[in-house]
């Protein structure tokens, strides 16, 4: 006997989704409907899920989960999409015929990603993973008249589709050695055959799906490309609420070693270095704001990969906060530089020309946004790299956290130029005063708010967070 | 009770700077008012402690964890015995005082409101500095009095000359207050902490040795040095004068250099366990009267003569403190305070009526027909020179008990020179203003005080009331406080031990021959310059030699001068800035071009074809499996 009620957060999503579908088959478009019935519906998804945050309990067979950790998650997620949807006011560069299937397909991405943060059965992992994948494939796509969003689109199916191959591959060397997909048996075989180079490497490969999602190094060269063929909206959508889900099952998986594997750790170890270093050096030519902060989102993945690799306690929770603080930093950014760029256009550093007189409110989250994506204090992104980076030395990966450390130092530097771009550039001509409509302002000093009270109250948050990874020590 | 009205003392002026500062910025009356009351208040809590506290015998002390790191907590407090108590009062009276008459002086200046925040922040600096009950506490406001001071000396700051004077002051004072810093360092590092009470016990000579407590001794006197303008880093008092009277006559009485000799007070328990140290400071103290008297004799701006006047009396006050007079050297500083205040105050009538600063021009415009202020003058330039019954007299005479106590009579000779040399260039400046003669041409009036005059209207300004009010009160004062000396000598010695108190005969022989010096000195001054058939040029002035010597500051400027030119700007700080360049600026460069190429290099990479990154992802997992395999 299957307990539905376990499982109303993705239903009432699957309904929402569904409302869409009808939505899309009506004869007359109108952007305007569809962006009010998306706002109210997903903020009415925030409030589904924080009900169910103290949820427990196995359905399907065991191989679906609800725990705290899941259902942290499915906040973050339901929150994610939230935000996204709310700088979809102006979404200028989809067709307006489009926009019931782009909200429908961001809705459907963000129920797989819930599905996928409470599976515990390897295939429903997978086909979890696959499902958030397709609809973000599509949703590249749907910025049509660009005439890179194709070839963007191709390219991020080509590596996905390869990553996917890889982690099947993993996944059936995985089931062959343990011969159970249930995460819960894997657990409890995995530490007596964790010494056989074969098993790691079955977990390797498994782990290259979720690379693949966070953008880490070998699986990060849709990128660049993805959010520069995207429509704005999917770009900042693919960098928060995606990486939310990625951090939340690689924390799953490589937990499934007990951190007992030492060359894991090492794998992981590198490609987090290469990782962040790419990312950053790549970074600081870019003058496309968005390819920008996709490099930086590779490197963020390295950062989150440093809490993940140290398999402790400390390390899982300060993942999961840093989670938190991806959404809602680059959310920020996002957000600024889709104002800044009026006409749904790309935007460039010199879209943000003089935007401290465009618009002090934004100029000032953007300030707040990347000062806490470097990790200055006191945001929240000091007290997640803090967080991450102490887990790391208390495994004794000083050398790994040096390296980090470097790396912040130059990532400030591109994000300082940013702000000079915001702050001391004037404009080539006078530009108008930025269109702030009240929302605008309200959702700015929101997140200028959280971003800054979390770095000063971390405690709670913090407090969250280790009760969400709890489920695994 | 105590301790709430000394936090209200201390916090009243505080408040009055942030509301002044961020409120009435537009709204210059309401500024004065507000840090008028303020600095009332604490006037009133201070002499309400006063009496409260007149027959104390025990310190009142109340102290509050600031912050904690680790092992060291940092403590904030107050302190009350005789010496702060005694130092509240003049502070709080004269910060006053001065206030009403800035309300007439700064009427109509552009930046009246914030002049009235910065008086606010000094004497806030100034009065949490003397309730200090730790080292530490009263280094933070001994800085932020120099930060005050800084800010009042440059007030014109669009005047290029006053940003120099301000910075010349700021620099000079730091200079001294590394050391001060370096050597409370000492003291915590070897003594373990920073309490006053406990530094002045006898404890630090049993922890430290004596070496260390004539260092630290010597390293504190440097920060005295700085602040109290003593030889050899005396030159930015003179260049002070750049900043408005008023604030000319707070810096020199009650607040910024007083608080020199007052640290040297405060601390005189552990400056005394070192006769070498105290040997030391006494010299220095010696030198700076002897130096400041000769540049007195012979300037013609009336500012800076009691600028000059202002440094030997400190010195004074340094030597009696040095020579064992704890309260001979206090009760000077008490009483120079306020017959200091009242010379900066009448000079500053002077300058705001007739728009200059020269004594001769002031005598040719008629100064003397300003009754108030002359008869003030004369009162106070009778108690500078240390004639009875004003109160210089009675103090000063203290301060030569002390020094006639000591075995060497050099100190003693040197002082009485002093006082005659303090009277007659006290009397030179009366006598030039009360008769004026068409003598010595007025070439070179100096542009200070032109400056001074255009910020004002051209015609002369009768004496407003603000202006007189504080005048005439402190006039009163210099008059009767002389016949306090006993009173306050019990006072302050309630706490201190008696054999650092005891002050030694008293009017015995050197009184009556400081008396005859002091005399001598107003009669060479009427002779040179009172007498009808009399040139009015000193007989320092005769010799070109001296007079080059004398108003030229002794070259010591020259000497800084040349020493910053030449081996501070072309040694120094040539070699660092060659080593900035070439050195650091370079690698950082070279380094930061070279993560700027890779930068380039790799996002080229990620801009080829996919079948290049597919090789790419395969290859890294070739390679990460094949170590995975062998490992």
């Amino acid at each position: 006997m299957i307990n539905w009620a376990l499982f109303n957060t993705e239903i009432y999503f699957l309904i929402t989704a569904a409302g869409f579908l009808v939505l899309s088959l009506l004869p007359k478009a109108d952007a305007h409907r569809d962006y009010q019935t998306a706002l109210a519906l997903s903020a009415i998804g925030v409030g589904v899920a924080l009900a169910g945050i103290t949820q427990q309990g196995d359905i399907f067979a065991q191989a679906y989960r609800i725990d705290m950790f899941s259902q942290v998650f499915k906040v973050l997620l339901s929150m994610g999409l939230f935000l996204i949807i709310c700088i979809c006011s102006e979404l200028k560069s989809i067709p307006e015929r489009l926009h019931p299937e782009f909200y429908f397909l961001l809705v459907i991405a963000t129920l797989a990603m819930m599905i996928l943060v409470s599976s515990v059965h390897l295939l429903t992992i997978y086909i979890s993973l696959e499902l958030s994948s397709y609809c973000l494939y599509i949703l590249v796509y749907l910025r049509t008249e660009h005439k890179r969003s194709l070839s963007a689109t191709i390219r991020y199916f080509i590596i996905g589709a390869t990553a996917s191959a890889v982690m099947l591959f993993g996944l059936a060397i995985l089931y062959s050695f343990v011969g159970s997909a249930y995460l819960i048996d894997i657990v409890n075989t995995l530490p007596a055959i964790i010494d056989r180079p074969i098993v790691i490497i079955g977990i390797f490969f498994t782990l290259a799906g979720f690379f693949f999602k966070l953008a880490v190094f070998p699986f990060h060269f849709w990128v660049p490309e993805a959010y520069h063929g995207a429509s704005n909206q999917v770009a900042a959508y693919i960098a928060t609420a995606s990486k939310v889900a990625a951090i939340a099952i690689l924390i799953r998986v490589i937990a499934l070693s007990g951190g007992h594997s030492e060359y894991l750790a090492k794998v992981l170890i590198c490609l987090s270095i290469i990782s962040m270093t790419v990312g950053n050096l790549s970074a600081i030519v870019q003058k496309d704001l968005k390819k920008l902060l996709a490099y930086s989102s590779i490197a963020h993945a390295g950062y989150a990969l440093i809490g993940i690799l140290s398999m402790n306690h400390a390390g899982y929770s300060g993942a999961v906060f840093y989670a938190l603080a991806l959404l809602i930093l680059k959310f920020t950014c996002f957000f600024v530089v889709i104002k800044a760029a009026t006409e749904g256009q790309n935007p460039t550093m010199a879209h943000l020309a003089g935007l401290h007189q465009r618009s002090p409110i934004l100029a000032l989250a953007l300030l707040v946004a990347l000062f806490g994506l470097a990790g200055i204090p006191p945001t929240v992104g000091f007290t997640g790299k803090l967080l991450v980076f102490s887990a790391a030395i208390q495994q004794g990966y000083f050398f790994l956290v040096l390296i980090a450390m470097i790396n912040v130092v130059i990532s400030l530097y591109y994000y300082i130029l940013v702000l000079k771009a915001a702050y001391l550039t004037e404009p080539d001509r006078p530009l108008s005063e930025l269109p702030t409509p009240m929302s605008v302002k309200i959702l700015a000093a929101a997140m200028i708010t959280a971003i800054v009270a979390a770095g000063f109250f971390p405690v709670y948050l913090i407090r969250i967070a280790e009760a969400a990874t709890a489920v695994f020590i | 009770m105590s301790v709430n009205a000394a936090v209200l003392a201390a916090i009243a002026p505080l408040m009055a700077f942030f509301v002044t500062l961020i409120l009435t910025r537009k709204r210059p009356w309401l500024s004065a008012g507000i840090s008028v009351g303020a600095v009332s208040i604490s006037t009133v809590c201070a002499v309400f402690l006063l009496f409260r506290h007149w027959e104390m015998t025990e310190p009142v002390l109340y102290t509050s964890t600031w912050m904690v790191s680790g092992a060291i907590s940092i403590p904030l407090g107050i302190m009350l015995d005789p010496l702060s108590l005694l130092m509240l009062v003049i502070v709080g009276g004269i910060c006053l005082l001065v206030q009403i008459y800035s309300i007439g002086y700064m009427e109509g200046d552009p930046g009246f409101s914030r002049y009235f925040t910065f008086m606010s922040l000094f004497a806030w600096a100034m009065i949490t500095m003397t309730i200090s009950p730790t080292m530490l506490q009263l280094y933070v406001f001994w800085e932020l009095v120099g930060l005050s001071s800084y800010l009042l000396i440059g007030f014109w700051y669009e005047k290029f000359s006053a940003g120099q004077a301000g910075k010349k002051a700021f620099v000079m004072t730091r200079l001294g207050d590394v050391a001060f810093l370096i050597g409370i360092l000492l003291v915590l590092v070897h003594a373990g902490n920073l309490n006053i009470v406990e530094i002045n016990s006898l404890g630090p000579s049993e922890t430290m040795s004596p070496l260390i407590i004539t260092l630290a001794v010597l390293l504190i006197f440097g920060g005295i040095i700085g602040k109290s303008a003593q030889f050899p880093l005396l030159t930015w008092l003179p260049d002070a004068m750049e900043g408005p009277t008023p604030v000319s006559a707070l810096l020199h009485s009650a607040t910024m250099v007083a608080a020199g000799v007052f640290l040297f007070a405060r601390l005189f328990p552990f400056f005394s366990l070192t006769p070498t140290a105290m040997a030391l400071c006494l010299a220095i103290g010696t030198v700076s009267m002897l130096l400041a008297s000769t540049m007195a004799m012979v300037s013609r701006d009336i500012k800076q003569v009691w600028a000059y006047s202002t440094i030997s009396q400190l010195g004074y006050m340094i030597m009696g403190l040095a020579a064992g007079g704890y309260v001979a050297g206090v009760f000077h500083l008490t009483t120079h305070a306020v017959f200091k205040a009242l010379l900066f105050l009448c000079s500053g009538v002077f300058i705001h009526a007739l728009h200059t600063n020269d004594m001769f021009d002031i005598a040719k415009s008629s100064g003397r027909r300003m009754k108030i202020p002359v008869i003030c003058l004369i009162i106070a330039g009778a108690a500078l020179a240390g004639l009875p019954p004003f109160s210089g007299f009675f103090s000063k005479e203290l301060i030569l008990a002390k020094l006639a106590a000591l075995d060497n009579p050099i100190w003693l000779i040197f002082a009485l020179a002093g006082v005659f040399l303090t009277a007659y260039y006290t009397f030179r400046l009366i006598f030039i203003i009360l008769f004026p003669k068409p003598g010595p041409s007025d070439a070179d009036s100096t542009s200070i005080a032109a400056d001074e005059a255009e910020r004002h209207d051209v015609k002369p300004h009768p004496i407003r009331q603000t202006m007189a009010t504080p005048l005439i009160i402190l006039a009163a004062i210099t008059l009767v406080l002389g016949f306090f000396e006993d009173p306050v000598e019990r006072f302050l010695s309630a706490t201190v031990t008696e054999s650092l108190s005891a002050s030694g005969m008293h009017h015995g022989w050197p009184a009556f021959m400081a008396l005859g010096l002091s005399v001598a000195g107003v009669l060479l001054a009427l002779i040179e310059f009172g007498l009808p058939k009399s040139r009015q040029i000193g007989f320092a002035e005769r010799m070109p030699f001296v007079y080059n010597l004398f108003s030229k500051r002794w070259y010591i400027d020259h000497v800084y001068r040349y020493f910053i030119d030449y081996v501070i700007d072309r040694g120094v700080a040539k070699i660092c800035a060659r080593n900035d360049k070439k050195v650091i600026d370079k690698s950082i460069d070279t380094f930061c071009d070279g993560i700027v190429e890779s930068s380039r290099f790799l996002s080229f990479l990620h801009a080829g074809m996919i079948q290049y990154r597919l090789i790419v992802v395969f290859a890294t997992l070739f390679f990460l499996s094949l170590y995975l395999l062998l490992g």
